[in-house]
């Protein structure tokens, strides 16, 4: 997908991103990004060459417009001017986790199976419970699903999403309440998940680092750095980038 | 059984069946009014809000005088012949409860249903399926509204009064009855049928109960 010359106007805060631009990784992936923020550098054609990535991050601080831009890209919400072109891509084919899920007023099943009953796919009982063991849900599964933990309830979303295998999922801060094991275990599930590209936000910079190819840094509602992961986190060129790693 | 027991059924009989109609229409109106409402934005809404607030507080015997006055002969829908009817005091239950039911809808709506759509799109739902997903996330607020709304029609008395006038046989429901039992000193019967109506009113909620969805745990943030 592509965006470009993107506004999202908030009273005390605009998002303003001018171009941006994420393939499937079925495709070729190419990914660009450019900013008017003063002190910006970024590569001239805002390609790289064999951009082949599967994997993206956003990085930046609290409140500097990572949630307001996936929700734009996912088609949450629209912005205020400027195109998003999904490049045929449609919305049974994107998704998004958010940090604090939305589970249905339902069970762990139900609610797993969900994507599929809209699809009217009939769930494959083996591939579920390949699922809901990953998720460690097998016993939980005729729970009522709000009654899990904070942790569960992420990791019911994380499947729920995985369950219709979408071309694009962006997931913001969908491990923040997961433990050490889990956040392995999906970690390497996301790496191994082929035809779809993944778009994180994550304040771990050890996720971040571990499992994204390219990453953003964001700054007051503007993409001011980016590149490949390493890198963008090894040699950070602007001063907001500086600090905000430099307590990792 | 002798004749009054006969007229005494008759008259929980009508009781019912006008306080279910008006709750049927009135669900049917006021469900999808109080979705909107949130749904849609437009100049004037917050005024919209506020008289639908002040309607679920309507005196109901204001309600009947403006049905009476629609329905009298010489009024806009005087040609019908409803005065003094079944038909009215339907109508009359009908537009006094439906701002109760959209207006519960429209705040749980207001509260929930942006979270069940953005949901919704990312779950790659159709605009249809998006829209049920929303009323049945709200069911519970949904039923409560309905309940409402048949507790305030089957306990109502001033509106039905005056477009139905208590007719024996014919608009004279139990609470229009209890009112005129007690003006006729038969205390007994009044009582009697004050229980009846609450005995009903008791297996309402136990109804309710029974078709709400369970709510463990919901959304707590401790
Ligand atoms: N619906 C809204 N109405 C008004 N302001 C909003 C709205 N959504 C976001 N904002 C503002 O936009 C800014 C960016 O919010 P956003 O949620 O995108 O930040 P973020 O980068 O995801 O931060 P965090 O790391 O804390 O999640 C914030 O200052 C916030 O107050
Ligand atoms: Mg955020």
């Amino acid at each position: 997908m592509k965006i470009s010359n993107i506004k999202k106007e908030y009273e005390k805060f605009t998002l303003s991103i001018k171009s941006l631009e994420i393939t499937n990784s079925a495709q070729n992936t190419i990914v660009g990004a450019e900013s008017n923020y003063p002190g910006y550098v970024g590569a001239a054609s805002n390609c790289p060459d064999n951009g082949q990535y599967k994997i993206y991050g956003i990085i930046g601080a609290n409140g500097c417009g990572k949630t307001t831009l996936m929700k734009i890209m996912a088609g949450i919400i629209s912005p205020s001017s400027g195109t998003v072109d999904y490049e045929g891509l449609t919305g049974r084919d994107i998704t998004m986790i958010f940090r604090k899920p939305y589970l249905l007023h339902d069970t762990v099943i139900n609610n797993l199976t969900y994507p599929l009953k809209i699809r009217k796919i009939k769930p494959n009982s083996e591939e579920i419970d390949i699922l809901l063991s990953m998720a460690g849900l097998q016993d939980l599964k005729n729970e009522y699903a709000l009654t899990l933990s904070g942790g569960e309830q992420q990791k019911l979303a994380m499947i729920r999403a995985f369950i219709f295998k979408p071309k694009l999922i962006f997931v913001d801060e969908g491990f923040s309440n997961m433990d050490i094991e889990s956040v392995n275990l999906f970690e390497q599930y996301i790496q191994k998940m082929s035809n779809t590209t993944w778009v994180l936000v994550s304040h771990q910079m050890s996720t971040i680092r571990r499992v994204c190819e390219y990453v953003f840094f964001m700054h007051k509602g503007e993409i001011t750095e980016k590149g490949e992961t390493k890198k963008v986190l090894d040699t950070p060129y602007t001063k907001e980038l500086k600090e905000y790693l430099q307590y990792v | 059984m002798n004749i009054v027991e006969q007229e005494t059924i008759g008259i929980i009989v009508l009781t019912l069946q006008m306080t279910l109609l008006a709750t049927a229409m009135s669900c049917v109106i006021g469900i999808p009014l109080g979705l909107l409402l949130d749904k849609a934005s437009f100049p004037g809404k917050r005024v919209v809000v506020l008289i639908n607030r002040t309607l679920m507080a309507a005196p109901p015997v204001v309600i009947g005088l403006v049905v009476y006055l629609i329905l009298m002969r010489n009024g806009p829908l005087g040609f019908l012949g409803w005065l003094f009817t079944f038909e009215a005091m339907v109508i009359a239950q009908t537009i006094l409860i439906t701002p109760i039911i959209c207006g519960i809808v429209y705040t749980a709506s207001e509260r929930s249903a942006k979270n069940i759509r953005a949901f919704a799109t990312t779950m790659g739902a159709n605009k249809i399926q998006t829209e049920w997903l929303v009323i049945k996330e709200l069911s519970n607020e949904i039923y409560f509204a309905a309940v409402a709304g048949f507790g305030r029609a089957m306990s109502e008395v001033g509106a039905i009064m005056i477009v139905g006038g208590n007719i024996r046989y014919h608009t004279r429901v139990m609470t229009t009855t209890i009112a005129l039992l007690r003006n006729r000193g038969e205390i007994n019967q009044a009582v009697f049928l004050g229980i009846v109506l609450m005995i009903i009113a008791l297996l309402v909620q136990v109804i309710a109960g029974a078709l709400r969805r369970r709510e463990r745990r919901t959304d707590e943030n401790f």
